[in-house]
């Protein structure tokens, strides 16, 4: 009988650090001591894989191993995990293994912890058509569910109109203060400054060109035309969209939508009807006080900045508004604004899943999304006037 | 003869559905019917489809294939009016109560009766409020669910979905979190509402000294099989059932041969 030694780790003197393992292999088959101190706190497991791994693939012809623990081992699950995977890749190869010798509490782990369904190896890079179909499918699905939530939400407002519809003029109410009062300050802010700021900047150049009370004209009409419905839109996507969104979410998660449905109340018409339709009368309103409050700014640098008188300022702020049409042009744009962000803030919260993470990105997404659709939809009404002679 | 007798006591009938999320299937060929104004239980290991199930014949997973009768009309077939007519016979309760979170109690109870009656504001505040000492939260009117434990948050959901006095009340493990002797209490307002109202209840569950209390009929759900097998009142199951699962599920696994 010929015998061949092998060890994976030379032998140290007293007790051993680290684990080990001895083979020895016989005729017809291998013969494996488990040796030293197998713990998760030393790291020498990953020496001991690899010359698993190297007498695996130098004794194919073997079909039986053997185990069996050296009297001073110490052991813990570092030890069994490391013979259920000898155990899973014998098995793989219709190999047998032998844990007869092994004392009889691992066993019953070994046992314990015996695989019951055989776990799939995945081919990790397979770009195949499956991928391809995947992605055809969940662009069609999203594309679906986009049209059939605006088309619900359009019934659901012809039955608020047609009145047969269960909406509350309560939550209407609630959510007009959430989204129209509550916001006051925040607007009251950021247009103030924008004006303020236009108006710095166009007096540096309007001064070159002894131009100087042609500052009113500036920040009046880039004021209502653009920057008042714009800010407003930007600020209402993070505020208010980001909020429907999370609260919509959560109540998803919470199975509060669930149970609405139960009791036949459509969540279409008790939350996301209410929302929108109050973000679409609050957003044209915070907008003309925004305009408002973006020329005070400017009247601001006006008068301390640049000495002229506040009537002059008006009475050139009147000039420069020379129809009505410069304002509502902006509201228009706003409505259209409020409605994309109601939107798509109700439809990232009813679409999240059901767990934290996905609210999260739900959130983020009703904010990138809604301020990505705002900004290109404003371009295109900018394009669509200038060629119809609109500006 | 005998079919018919049987539809007369049977208020609702689920005739081979086949339940899926997506491409995952989690249940099929379940047929079982549920006895006017008693206790059926659905039981079966964690992950087998109970909740699935109840999913469905609640109206919010629509069936692959079959059907959910209630009183005879098919829930998955008929349209949103109609449907939503079959739902106020409903009642719910959901695992983790799904209370409203921007409404105290009151009002969460109050909400399907504004929806739904003519009554007038004081008369449905008072109905709200006698809900709730009917599960032992009187005084608790004016809470807001986060504001509640999660028993308490259990019990508001029962009266919430005991609002309209339904017809049937699904309740998705009632006794799950509870300690013994609420969940206790809790088997007893349900024997009491079975009996006094003619509730019929289905039950999810898998709390053993539960099932013995309320059940008058189960049905026993298999995650290996993916479908019902079997079908009595648990205590006759666990002594002769032809299924080894079910009399160990109903025996907490302890192996014992079929006598």
């Amino acid at each position: 009988m010929s015998s061949e030694e092998n060890r994976s780790n030379p032998p140290m003197q007293g007790e051993s650090k680290s684990s080990y393992i001895q083979f020895r292999r016989e005729q017809d088959f291998v013969d494996c001591v488990l040796k030293g101190n197998w713990s998760i706190e030393n790291n020498s497991g990953f020496q001991v894989r690899k010359e698993w791994e190297d007498l695996f693939k130098n004794n194919p012809t073997v079909q039986v191993f053997k185990f069996q623990l050296d009297s001073q081992i110490k052991w813990d699950s570092t030890l069994v995990s490391f013979l259920h995977k000898c155990r899973n890749d014998l098995v793989e190869l219709n190999k047998s293994i032998d844990f007869q010798a092994l004392p009889s509490g691992l066993i019953q782990l070994l046992e314990l912890s015996k695989p019951t369904l055989l776990e799939k190896k995945q081919n990790e890079f397979s770009l195949s058509l499956e991928l391809i179909d995947n992605t055809i499918n969940y662009f069609r699905d999203a594309t679906l569910s986009i049209f059939s939530f605006f088309g619900e939400w359009i019934s659901s407002v012809v039955l608020l109109i047609s009145g047969r519809s269960k909406t509350r003029f309560r939550d209407f109410a609630v959510s007009c203060r959430a989204c129209g009062a509550s916001a006051l300050p925040i607007v009251t802010l950021i247009s103030f400054l924008t004006g303020l700021t236009m108006a710095f900047v166009g007096s540096v150049q309007l001064e070159k060109f002894n131009a100087k009370i042609y500052v009113a004209d500036l920040v009046c009409l880039a004021m209502v035309r653009e920057m008042g419905a714009l800010m407003v839109a930007i600020i209402m996507a993070g505020r208010t969209g980001a909020s429907f969104a999370a609260e919509i979410g959560s109540m998803k998660l919470n199975e509060e939508i669930d149970s609405l449905r139960t009791f036949g109340i459509s969540p279409m018409e008790f939350l996301i009807v209410p929302r929108t339709l109050s973000l679409l009368l609050m957003i044209p309103l915070l907008t003309i006080y925004a305009d408002v409050v973006g020329i005070l700014g400017g009247l601001v640098v006006g008068t301390v900045v640049m000495d002229f008188s506040v009537i002059h300022y008006f009475e050139q702020t009147q000039v420069a508004l020379q129809s009505m049409w410069e304002v509502y042009s902006g509201l228009l744009k706003s409505v259209v604004f409020g409605l994309i962000i109601g939107l798509v803030g109700c439809y990232k919260g009813m679409h999240s899943g059901n767990d934290s993470s996905s609210l999260g990105r739900a959130v983020t997404a009703s904010v990138v999304v809604a301020v990505t659709i705002i900004v290109v939809v404003d371009a295109l009404f900018e394009v669509t006037f200038s060629y119809l002679d609109l500006r | 003869m005998k079919e018919d007798s049987l539809k007369m006591t049977s208020i609702l009938e689920v005739e081979n559905l086949k339940l899926a999320y997506g491409e995952y299937q989690v249940l099929e060929k379940v047929s079982f019917s549920a006895k006017r104004g008693k206790c059926t239980v659905l039981m079966g290991g964690s992950g087998c489809g109970k909740s699935t199930l109840l999913k469905s014949m609640v109206g919010l997973l629509e069936p692959q294939e079959g059907r959910v009768l209630v009183d005879t009309i098919d829930l998955w077939a008929v349209d949103q009016a109609e449907k939503t007519s079959i739902l106020k016979k409903y009642g719910v309760l959901f695992q983790g109560g799904a209370l409203w979170g921007s409404m105290n109690l009151v009002e969460n109870v109050s909400l399907p009766l504004e929806t739904y009656t003519e009554l007038s504001e004081a008369e449905i505040n008072d109905l709200a409020r006698y809900k709730l000492n009917l599960v032992g939260l009187s005084g608790y009117g004016d809470f807001y669910p986060a504001q509640l434990s999660g028993g308490m948050k259990k019990r508001a959901g029962l009266a919430r979905a005991m609002a309209l006095d339904p017809d049937i009340l699904f309740l998705d493990e009632p006794s799950a979190g509870l300690d013994p002797i609420n969940s206790h209490r809790l088997d007893n307002l349900i024997n009491e509402l079975k009996v006094s109202l003619g509730i019929t209840f289905i039950v999810v569950t898998h709390e053993l000294p539960s099932i013995f209390d309320i059940a008058d009929d189960s049905i026993f759900l298999d995650g290996e099989t993916k479908t019902l097998l079997a079908q009595g009142r648990p205590s006759d199951l666990r002594e002769n059932s032809e299924h080894d699962r079910v009399r160990s599920f109903l025996r907490r696994g302890t192996p014992i041969s079929k006598n």
